[in-house]
């Protein structure tokens, strides 16, 4: 523990300077801001809620994004449709198990189903990252590692489409949702009124972020890969696993959509495409920070929310992708490698 | 003496095919499509409908490849701007007072504006992915497709949105399919002759060197900027005159089905299976593909999807195991082919050589 008090105000100070030097970091804060007193005075307290739970939302979607262009060096176009699998999973886990406890269910099994089916998600998820990585990317990385970033890119783009229209193909393009995960009354916060789905769905996002942290950085299998992040042939040499580690690190980044999926069943219902708008939010959240860089995608995620609840107050709910996409387009031509840069190997390659 | 003259003449043919980008195979096959629609059974109409649809998808997957396989980048808002130049054609003929445009400009005229407003973006996106590379370039190209989409999503007063606009067809109705299938085949012979002919001068080593390594080829006094810029106008430019067509064609516009970024998956699909870098790779494809594509989706309406999902695993294939697609296996298997038969000539040679050395 003395270890962790030592390190934090060095690296609280370092943000600060960090904020203070890096032009684009102020300007953002700074916009940032501006948007939450924007968001706080159109809207109220109830959208600054909102904000918080989608913002909690991106960054989990981010997170398993930046972990594996970070790890593995892929830009993943199909990161979207782990979250369309999510839905679905937790769909036909939760329904049937609710309609198994009866008309008349035990208030604590009721209560507790939904993470059954959020569960579920996760390890279905873990289960086809694995399959994915092994089937797709094994062999292109054991072949050649040449232009691949652009391959892995391309591959990518092809495993979405291939789920996409292997989901229509088996569950058919019908809209499954539920409306609600607890049917109990909202929760009074700061005088607005929380739904109980957006507050687990915040709590959700919150702790499997802290738990994939904490893997990264507290067990051994996380520090080998953020070793091989670092340095893929210098964690080869003292003896890590590479395969392991590369099919590791994708499994927990599709179990991460997974999870987000299931949790959001009750705003988007599953359907093929339901992967596009969260793949979208992923994106800007990882080219504003910086693709690969993890604690980043954490607070990006939060920005992007405010710009999306933002643009949601100021225009309509239609305009919700054009304007943070416009943005995205000035972050990128300002500073290309993100607000808090990555130094994530092959980055520059062509 | 007169066979002598008739190698020349059958020479100097070849060598003129050539120029433009034909072998005499690629010749052969051309006339082949050209008089197609007078052989039962393509003079059906549904059949011409799916020819059109092939050599569509062809012109554009060679417009798509003019960027991805020489410049390496590859342009995610491909889709978005044949919309455009679809869109801008289809407002500009648009005859209905509802719209806030109702000029009812011939789609002739309109076609090629759409081409020049959807060169202008081009030269725009060019420039803005200019700093960018590799992967960066592509999501800054995807990013402006998705707000592209989104910006005609929301002028309703001008697109009518989501909602989609009928605009009037080229030609008059009850010409049937096979006019379209002449018109949209010239424009993709245009599109791969133009674009060939630029690939072969200077120009095409220009693109391959800037593709292969960007710093080297500055360094060899190529200016990256000019090309890149340059080739991504030319591609948007004629992106946006096949988005006409398409306006003109198929009468029915609605961001979805036309700028979205599953549209431009497809193209790049038959571009990669095709062969990267080779242009004509596409087309070889395309129209077999279309045929294959629209066999499976009309005998098997129970299965939605299938279609596309045979498509995606088949481009995964092809970019793990075999990158060099159509093309390269046309190549390898017309040098073993060629091979068989002179192979005692070169075996000849290269003693020949070896006595030399020695």
């Amino acid at each position: 523990m003395s270890n962790i008090t030592s390190v934090r105000p060095a690296t609280l100070t370092s943000l600060l300077t960090r904020i203070k030097d890096n032009r684009p970091v102020f300007i953002v804060s700074v916009f940032s801001l501006i948007l939450l007193i924007v968001i706080g005075i159109k809207g109220g307290p109830p959208q600054i809620l909102n904000t918080f739970v989608s913002g909690g939302m991106w960054a989990l979607m981010a997170v398993g994004l930046a972990l594996v262009f970070g790890v593995m060096n892929i830009p993943h176009f199909a990161h979207g449709e782990s979250f369309m699998v999510g839905t679905y999973v937790a769909y036909y886990v939760y329904t049937p198990l609710l309609a198994a406890l009866g008309s008349n269910p035990n208030p604590v099994f009721k209560a507790l189903s939904p993470f059954a089916g959020i569960i579920a998600a996760g390890l279905v998820g873990a289960i086809l990252g694995i399959i994915v990585e092994r089937l797709i990317f094994a062999p292109l990385r054991h072949r050649t590692r040449s232009g691949w970033v652009m391959n892995a890119f391309l591959l990518t783009v092809g495993i979405s489409f291939v789920m996409t229209n292997g989901a229509t193909l088996t569950v058919g393009p019908n809209f499954r949702g539920i409306p609600t995960y607890w049917d109990v009354d909202p929760i009074e916060i700061l005088g607005a009124r929380l739904a109980v789905d957006r507050l687990v769905a915040f709590f959700i996002s919150g702790v499997t972020i802290a738990l994939v942290w904490f893997f990264l950085h507290r067990t051994r299998t996380g520090r080998a890969i953020r070793a091989v992040a670092q340095d893929e042939t210098g964690a080869q040499m003292v003896g890590i696993d590479l395969d392991f580690i590369h099919t590791l690190t994708f499994s927990l980044s599709t179990a991460t959509a997974a999870i987000a999926g299931a949790a959001l069943l009750f705003m988007f219902q599953a359907y093929p495409t339901v992967g596009l708008k969260p793949l979208y939010f992923a994106w800007y959240v990882v080219m504003l920070v910086g693709l690969g860089n993890i604690a980043g995608a954490i607070v990006g995620g939060f920005i992007v929310a405010l710009l999306q609840t933002a643009t949601q107050l100021l225009f309509t709910i239609t305009w919700e992708t054009v304007i943070p996409t416009i943005v995205m387009i000035l972050v990128l031509l300002l500073a290309p490698s993100g607000l808090f840069g990555s130094e994530v190997k092959g980055i520059q390659e062509q | 003496m007169n066979e002598k003259t008739s190698t020349t003449t059958w020479q100097r043919f070849t060598a003129l095919l050539k120029k433009v980008g034909f072998t005499p195979l690629g010749f052969f096959l051309l006339i082949l499509l050209i008089v197609l629609p007078y052989i039962p059974p393509f003079d059906q109409e549904h059949i011409l409908r799916w020819m059109i649809m092939g050599a569509f998808l062809a012109a554009q997957s060679v417009a798509f490849d003019f960027t991805a396989g020489y410049i390496n980048v590859v342009n995610f808002g491909f889709a978005a701007l044949l919309g455009l130049g679809a869109y801008t054609s289809g407002m500009l003929a648009n005859t209905r007072p509802s719209l806030i445009l109702h000029l009812g400009v011939s789609p002739w005229i309109g076609i090629w504006v759409g081409a020049i407003v959807a060169g202008l973006v081009g030269l725009l996106l060019g420039m803005l992915t200019l700093r960018l590379r590799g992967i960066y370039a592509a999501v800054m190209a995807w990013f402006v497709g998705i707000a592209l989409l989104g910006i005609v999503n929301n002028m309703t007063d001008w697109t009518r949105g989501a909602l989609g606009m009928a605009p009037p067809s080229l030609l008059a109705r009850g010409v049937g399919n096979r006019p379209y299938f002449y018109i949209i085949l010239g424009m993709m012979l245009v599109v791969y002759i133009v674009l060939k002919l630029i690939t072969n001068s200077n120009y095409g080593l220009a693109f391959r060197a800037i593709g292969q390594n960007i710093d080297a080829a500055r360094a060899s006094g190529i200016n990256p900027t000019k090309y890149r810029v340059f080739n991504f106008t030319v591609s948007a430019f004629f992106a946006g005159w096949l988005g006409g067509f398409y306006a003109h064609y198929f009468g029915s516009l609605t961001p979805a089905t036309l700028m979205h970024t599953s549209k431009t998956v497809e193209v790049l699909a038959i571009a990669y299976i095709g062969g990267r870098g080779s242009l004509w790779g596409g087309i070889a494809v395309a129209f077999p593909f279309v045929f294959f594509i629209e066999y499976i989706r009309s005998n098997l309406t129970d299965l939605p999807g299938l279609h596309l999902v045979i498509y995606g695993i088949l481009m995964i294939l092809i970019m793990i195991y075999y990158p060099s697609g159509f093309s390269g296996f046309f190549d390898w298997a017309k040098g073993k082919i060629l091979g068989l038969f002179s192979k005692a000539k070169t075996q000849r040679h290269e003693t020949d050589l070896r006595t030399d050395q020695g």
